[in-house]
């Protein structure tokens, strides 16, 4: 009995592809019952996200199995055959597969933790659906513990990778918990919008938005449920907020030393974080040397997320060494040797018919 | 037998920060999971160390400037185990483990060049006892103080620098630091405060030179505490200054 994975990814097939073969959350069990009713399929679980559509199972013929499930998926939609690539492992190259999937590693977005949930959210479906059993059960607890291993023993999620992500990093690193933080953007751009957005989604309290249109400050702050001030009265609001992310057209600084000075005399010792995404800055440099003020401009939130990539980059081979001796250590033997009735066939090679490649250790 | 302990000790404190830094030069966020258990390890070994140097003397083992040095660094380290977690200060042993190993290095050639053995008291006072445990407690508190302070100042550097380095992703945010520091510096004056009203129950009365160091660390941490509550001194200025009055506390010790 093998274990196999067949699927499409970010990596192999545009999205137009991809979201052709995309199969929704509601009906996934529809269709885990139809894979699973396939001849030579025996446990099956559909892992289906913006990225990826993948199927996870269990067959003593796996090779059999996947022409099976390719033309079943052909099929059902509408895609010609040989029109998508899919990539086919078995036995340990799907159990790996499967671990930096759950890693984070064959993401988009390297390291990230929406994938952890997405397979937790699959396997659950196919549990529900009655179509995943032991092997599968194993195989996917493991992944789990591998997902949560690489995470906690590797730096594959340390450092952003986006300016929003920098900006909420660095807003952690100043306040700790941004449930208390107070933030007003000044100059109603789209960056300043999907920054605030990454801020309030990390729990910031508020937002105060500030605009030469006051409409479009209107607008922006109803949207992201804040308030909005008149330009004029922009400075009034200082002393209240820990974030300001300013990206006005202005063509000279809006902000001064001078003023931010006079706040922090008024703050008691509470930090303030400056965020200044125009271009031309709108924050005088010097601020930056006022004790307690932190601030940045686009090109160094721009420098941490790119360092960020490459740091995480570095750090696949890591996850990788902590895979592979995860699977040194717990093998995937152990799920061939769950009780089937029809022994091992872990390791052994599997002829595929159709000629395509099926990966093996 | 109690050189031998507090060598271990020592070699468990040098091997928490080896494992510390290791696992912070592999960009791990959070601290070895054996960091702890090696500072409990390296902290029986203290305890062991004072206990036999306590029943050689029949008192409190701070007879001599090993002694006081190694317990000073039982206070850091039990005061690290106590509220290192509670203050979210996950890296604090990164940085107090060095020093513990420092303190205790002096103190093996100390007691190895010239152990000065057993001081027996005359008379056993406990009041004496009280305000020198305490003291040495508030020492301890007062050195996390100033350790808490070094890592808002290596914090602050990384943001103000805006090249964040390997540390800036395990180090605790600048504000929980500062929180931090502050409750420490409260702890210590309290303790420090505690010792000092038992040295007016004791039966000998301290020498002058005691009397002055004593007051002279206590107003200083006193004074700081104070402007810090009236003017919320901002925190750069707190942590020189918590960095500035541990070493004038040490050098006090150390003129004891």
């Amino acid at each position: 009995m093998s274990i196999f994975c067949l699927g499409v990814n970010h990596k192999t097939a545009p999205v137009e592809l991809r979201e052709r073969l995309a199969i929704s959350e509601h009906s996934v069990p529809a269709h885990l019952g139809e894979i699973c009713g396939l001849e030579g399929v025996e446990e099956a679980v559909v892992l289906s996200t913006c990225n990826r559509v993948e199927i996870y199972g269990g067959s003593g013929d796996p090779a059999s199995a996947l022409d099976r499930l390719v033309a079943y998926l052909e099929s059902h939609f509408a895609v010609a055959s040989g029109e998508v690539e899919f990539y086919r492992h078995a036995d340990v190259a799907a159990a790996q597969h499967l671990f930096e999937v759950a890693s984070g590693l064959d993401s988009m977005v390297l390291g990230e933790t929406e994938i952890f949930g997405q397979v937790k959210k699959a396997y659950a479906l196919a549990q529900s659906s009655g179509t995943a059993s032991r092997r599968m059960h194993k195989l996917f607890q493991q992944s789990f513990s591998v997902g949560k291993l690489v995470r906690s023993s590797t730096s594959i999620q340390q450092g952003a990778t986006s300016v929003g992500s920098a900006a909420v990093d660095l807003s952690e690193k100043i306040f700790g918990n941004l449930r208390g933080c107070r933030v007003m953007i000044v100059g109603a751009g789209e960056m300043s919008r999907t920054t605030a957005q990454s801020l309030l989604s990390r729990g910031a309290r508020s937002i105060i938005v500030s605009n030469r249109s006051f409409d479009k400050a209107q607008e922006l702050a109803a949207e992201l449920n804040g308030e909005a001030v008149r330009f004029d009265d922009w400075e009034t609001k200082l002393d209240e907020v820990d974030i300001i992310i300013s990206s006005t057209a202005a063509p000279h600084a809006v902000l001064h030393a001078e003023t931010i000075r006079r706040v922090m005399e008024r703050r008691r010792g509470h930090s303030l974080f400056l965020i200044d995404i125009a271009v031309p800055r709108d924050i005088e440099e010097e601020v930056n040397g006022i004790d307690n003020v932190y601030l940045y401009n686009i090109d160094q939130l721009q420098q941490i997320a790119n360092e960020g990539r490459v740091r995480r980059e570095r750090q696949i081979a890591v996850c990788r060494e902590v895979i592979a001796a995860f699977l040194r250590e717990k093998g995937i033997e152990a799920l061939a040797a769950l009780p089937d009735g029809r022994g091992s066939e872990s390791g052994r090679s599997h002829p595929d018919p159709s000629g395509r490649p099926l990966t093996h250790p | 037998m109690d050189l031998l302990h507090l060598i271990l000790a020592t070699l468990a404190f040098l091997g928490g920060f080896v494992l510390a830094a290791v696992s912070w030069r592999r960009g791990s966020e959070r601290p070895h999971g054996l960091s702890i258990p090696i500072a409990v390890v390296g902290l029986v070994f203290q305890t062991l160390f004072l206990h036999e140097r306590g029943q050689l003397h029949g008192r409190c083992p701070i007879t001599n400037g090993a002694e006081v040095l190694v317990f000073v660094s039982w206070s850091l380290v039990i005061l690290y185990l106590a509220l290192g977690r509670a203050f979210r200060l996950s890296l604090l042993g990164l940085f107090s483990m060095p020093m513990v190993f420092l303190l205790q290095l002096v103190a093996i050639v100390y007691l190895a060049v010239a152990d000065p053995g057993a001081r027996p008291p005359t008379r056993l006072d406990p009041w004496l006892e009280l305000h020198a445990a305490m003291s040495l407690l508030a020492y301890g508190a007062f050195g996390l103080a100033g350790i808490a302070g070094v890592m808002y100042l290596v914090q602050n550097r990384q943001l103000k620098s805006h090249r964040p380095g390997r540390l800036f992703y395990s180090l605790p945010p600048i504000r929980h630091l500062a929180t931090a520091l502050v409750r420490l510096l409260v702890i210590g004056a309290a303790l420090l405060s505690i010792g000092i009203v038992a040295a007016f129950f004791m039966d000998v009365r301290p020498s002058p030179l005691h009397l002055l160091a004593s007051g002279a660390v206590w107003l200083a941490y006193a004074l700081l505490l104070a402007v810090h509550a009236w003017r919320r001194l901002p925190p750069k200025r707190l942590s020189l200054s918590a960095i500035g009055a541990f070493a004038f506390a040490l050098a006090t010790l150390a003129a004891l």
